[in-house]
């Protein structure tokens, strides 16, 4: 007990000898905001000269694009998770491409440069977060290729090799990219269809991740559910997760999703980032806030007025060969969805199953360019008008498919 | 002491070139009692995260230690660690028996396993949970689990050993995304109502753009926060499915149970209005004294709770039934589970386990009744005997042995599993502590040594209380020696009198034993330090 109490007052004293180092010098110039320049080069071959850059979060990036190429070429900095739905966007901009650089408008893209003609040089200014941010030519065809990774980090030990980074390009090495194992986490390999109930990124704190399969040569797909608002989030291709941050300690970090969005609920009339829902006199049994985050909810039961807010309470899920299906109550109706990827592409087969209701149904199609929508009703095709489908009173089934163009 | 570490921990991460200490990580537990046992195991969590996962500190060797003191609690208590599956980071959540015998135990990464003690296999039954923090076995195919979205019923359906429907069936509470709303339970009554104690959340971080219920400003202040419904409360929900807002004032109720008598309590832990960690005896109605939960309570004025004065605070709240003197008892404490092993386990049959983050030891309630409102002592039980730290989650086995889950979960703790058996004979401890007119009845398993239990140099007492406020903790206030004047000892010489010279509610009572003994002198008192918590005089 003795040694015990000299032992703390020793290890007081030393604490604070230190802490008066630490708070004297350490903080200060950990929290000054750095100011550095990088030079990007692109070179032939459709690449960057440097696909991963890494610093520190805070620091003001002045990021200068020399193209040594012999083609005109581009640099957006994403989201992340953006860059494939960014170069779909600014493939869609068609004959409009040239004319604004090849950067569509949209949240995504964070800071770009004008096209550069060989031998020509831009400029753009960032302030970088803490992540994973792609950087990617929007040139037409190119960014599916041409990209590299900037990550935003103050532990750049914890980051994957190169040789096992997914945010890179896979410049014909693929074998070696698949080979590498990436260790669960868990004392078993994580087999997909699987479920992580987690904090996610632009989603409620109730969020549900599901990776899924490849199925018929498609890629692995995955989609993030809202179980405080039963909606389907978003949707991305080319991995799952990984919780990493999350796990570590207390968990306040969000798991980080792997691969390209390219599907995002949208909200219309509102930003993507909504706001809070603030109440100052609600009180206990008051009716639940609205969607969070503007969401149109994709089910109308009966013949409700555009703009209403169905009452939701979430149920579950039950796995049918791993894959969840959610259930959820719906203006008083129980619904069940099954998702699953679309077979050979990118898109999303959504199953929905209604129970017995007088009432008719509508489901509201978040029609969004690059996306398509195909419905099937009890086995035949069904027809969706003005981006909505009709469903008579006693429709117990139908699907639909949200496919990527 | 608990800043000075922060910057020690800081300083050192500063000298090996490491940002791990994040500003939210000041939090609620980091006041260490013996740097000793802790050192070298932030040392190498600091040097390598990534080999922390399989850094474990070594169990003591329980039986050298008991053989150098001649009578020890492992002459009657024997502690094992459980090997756990290669590749699970076995930060424990959750530990309950099904019918069967086998444990299931959730894990901080979101996976349910089983354990059978008998074959000493682990099996997956679910996964995918978010921070899963206590489970009830239902059947052997059905549990129900507390993570952080909602309260689960998980069931086997098919029959093929593993989860296949994962039922929501209490989810009518806020989430921020505040790291600190924890949800914890659950328990049932012997009517099956379920009960779910609910974390308010810390400003060592802030809250998501998107949060899942209403939002009131008003409960966003202080260190603290219930911004969004029900944090800081028990929830009740009855086999009807009707769930109830039932009690508030908690902050970190990591703990929930009943005793052998059906009674609900909560353990919260020291910090803001917690001036040490305590239990407290929950009601329907009640509030507890943590003030931001209030903003959720049916007709409380819409004004920030951080507004009103602490003594009317103060007049509000209901008292902890038990303190747990800071540091000298505990700094987190944890589950709370009732001995009903009818012997099974020892001498403390129907009384409390409570277990602890950051020392190695359980504590043990003795509880006494004042005008028909119960107050109590506490006690360590196991203490410094070979167990972990990081004692989140406990249970007994059908056997009677008491299984342990440890935790770190970014503090002050542990990972793994380990379990208590009870090898016979009977350890001389504390079985029972009363107040009397003049002072208190001290009950012991077995008859004492007459000359050591007369001897008043065995009994040192002093006095002092823990400030309610909106601190963070308190120290010791007003402390004061208190004379112990006469030692009687009953006929069957198990219970001593104890009349001490002044007996005042509102403080806590502590004891320190001296060198009392029985069997004519073979056995040792197992534990010197009891704290009774006086709230009302008899």
């Amino acid at each position: 007990m003795r040694y015990e109490f000299m032992h703390l007052i020793l290890s007081r004293l030393r604490a604070s000898l230190l802490a008066w180092l630490t708070l004297g010098i350490g903080p200060a110039l950990a929290q000054q905001p750095v100011d550095t320049t990088i030079t990007l080069k692109s070179i032939a071959g459709l690449q960057y000269d440097q696909p991963r850059l890494v610093l520190k979060p805070k620091t003001r990036l002045r990021l200068v694009l020399e193209n040594y190429d012999d083609m005109a070429h581009n640099l957006v900095v994403t989201r992340p998770n953006a860059r494939v739905r960014v170069v779909d966007a600014a493939l869609r901009l068609g004959a409009e491409g040239a004319s604004r650089h090849y950067v569509p408008d949209m949240p995504e893209v964070l800071a770009h440069t004008r096209e550069v003609e060989p031998g020509r040089a831009d400029t753009l200014l960032l302030t970088v977060d803490e992540g994973a941010f792609p950087y990617v030519c929007t040139y037409p065809g190119h960014g599916y290729v041409m990209y590299g990774i900037l990550y935003g980090t103050r532990d750049p030990k914890r980051l994957p090799p190169p040789e096992a980074d997914p945010y890179l390009p896979k410049r014909g090495s693929t074998a070696v990219h698949a080979g590498h194992h990436q260790p669960s986490g868990h004392p078993y390999e994580v087999t997909l269809p699987a479920v992580y109930r987690t904090f996610m990124p632009d989603c409620g704190p109730a969020a549900i991740a599901v990776g899924m399969p490849g199925l018929a040569g498609g890629p692995v797909q995955s989609y993030c559910f809202d179980a405080g608002i039963c909606q389907l989030r978003y949707a991305w291709s080319g991995g799952f997760v990984d919780n990493a941050d999350q796990w570590d300690g207390k968990g306040q970090k969000l798991t980080k999703l792997v691969g390209d969005i390219y599907y995002v609920a949208s909200a219309p009339g509102r930003p993507s980032t909504a706001g809070l829902t603030v109440s100052t006199t609600t009180k206990p049994g008051a009716a639940p806030a609205p969607s969070p985050a503007g969401l149109v909810f994709p089910l109308r039961i009966g013949s409700k007025p555009a703009g209403h807010s169905p009452v939701v309470q979430f149920r579950g899920y039950r796995l049918i060969n791993r894959y969840p299906e959610f259930q959820y109550v719906v203006d008083g109706v129980t619904v069940r969805e099954l998702i699953k990827p679309l077979p050979g592409g990118r898109g999303l087969v959504r199953q929905f199953s209604i129970d017995k209701t007088k009432q008719p149904i509508t489901f509201l199609a978040d029609e969004q360019p690059g996306l398509a929508y195909r419905a099937t009703q009890t086995g035949k095709t069904a027809a969706l008008r003005n981006g909505q489908l009709l469903l008579p009173a006693g429709t117990r089934q139908f699907t639909i498919f949200m496919t990527v163009q | 002491m608990r800043f000075s570490l922060v910057y020690l921990l800081s300083a050192l991460a500063t000298t090996t070139g490491l940002l791990l200490w994040s500003p939210w990580s000041v939090g609620t537990r980091t006041t260490l009692a013996s740097a000793t046992n802790h050192s070298n195991k932030w040392s190498v969590g600091i040097g390598a995260p990534s080999a922390r996962t399989t850094v474990t500190i070594p169990a003591k060797n329980t039986k050298t230690r008991g053989q150098a003191t001649g009578d020890t609690i492992t002459d009657y208590y024997s502690v094992e660690t459980v090997p756990t599956p290669p590749g699970l980071v076995a930060e424990t959540g959750g530990l309950a028996f099904m019918p069967d015998g086998r444990l299931a135990v959730c894990f901080h990464r979101g996976e349910v396993m089983l354990y059978d003690p008998k074959t000493k296999q682990w099996k997956l039954f679910a996964e995918g949970l978010h921070d899963p923090l206590g489970v009830i076995a239902v059947s052997n195919t059905e549990l129900l689990i507390v993570h952080r979205p909602e309260l689960t019923r998980i069931k086997d359906t098919n029959n093929d050993g593993v989860a296949d429907v994962y039922e929501t069936v209490i989810d009518q509470f806020g989430m921020s995304g505040n790291y600190h709303e924890y949800a914890f339970g659950p328990v049932r009554d012997r009517q099956g109502n379920l009960y779910i104690s609910l974390n308010a959340a810390s400003n060592g971080a802030g809250i998501r753009d998107e949060v899942r219920g209403t939002y009131d400003p008003l409960g966003r202040p202080g260190r603290m926060y219930a911004c969004v419904p029900y944090r800081g409360w028990v929830l009740k929900q009855t086999p009807a499915g009707q769930v109830i807002p039932y009690a508030l004032g908690f902050r970190s109720p990591n703990g929930i149970g009943f005793d052998a008598a059906g009674r609900l309590f909560v353990t919260d832990n020291q910090g803001d209005w917690l001036g040490t960690s305590k239990l407290y005896h929950v009601e329907p109605g009640k509030f507890y004294g943590h003030p931001s939960s209030l903003v959720w309570k049916k007709d409380f004025p819409d004004i920030d709770p951080l507004t009103l004065s602490v003594q009317a605070l103060d007049s509000m709240r209901t008292k902890e039934v038990v303190a747990f003197p800071h540091q000298r008892m505990a700094h987190s404490p944890t589950q709370i589970v009732p001995d009903l092993t009818r012997g099974k386990f020892g001498p403390f049959g129907g009384q409390l386990f409570i277990g602890e983050m950051d020392f190695s030891r359980l504590l043990r309630v003795m509880f006494d009744t004042i005008g028909g409102q119960l107050q109590g002592a506490c006690i360590p039980f196991f203490d410094k005997a070979g167990l972990k730290i990081g004692n989140n989650r406990m249970a007994f086995s059908p056997d009677g042995s008491l299984w342990l889950g440890m935790t770190d979960h970014g503090w002050v703790g542990d990972r793994g599993l380990q379990v208590i058996r009870y090898k016979g004979g009977t350890p001389l401890d504390l079985t029972a502590m009363h107040l009397t007119a003049t002072g208190f009845d001290l009950t012991f398993t077995q008859p004492l040594d007459d000359a050591t239990a007369r001897s008043l140099t065995n009994y040192t007492c002093r006095r002092y209380y823990y400030k309610y406020h909106r601190e963070y903790g308190s120290p010791e206030t007003d402390k004061q020696p208190v004379a112990v004047t006469a030692a009687r000892l009953s006929p069957d010489r198990r219970t001593v009198s104890l009349t001490v010279d002044k007996l005042v509610p509102g403080y806590i009572y502590e004891f320190t034993l001296g060198d009392l003994r029985a069997g004519n002198g073979t056995k040792k008192v197992a534990n010197r330090l009891v704290c009774y918590t006086l709230n009302r005089l008899r």
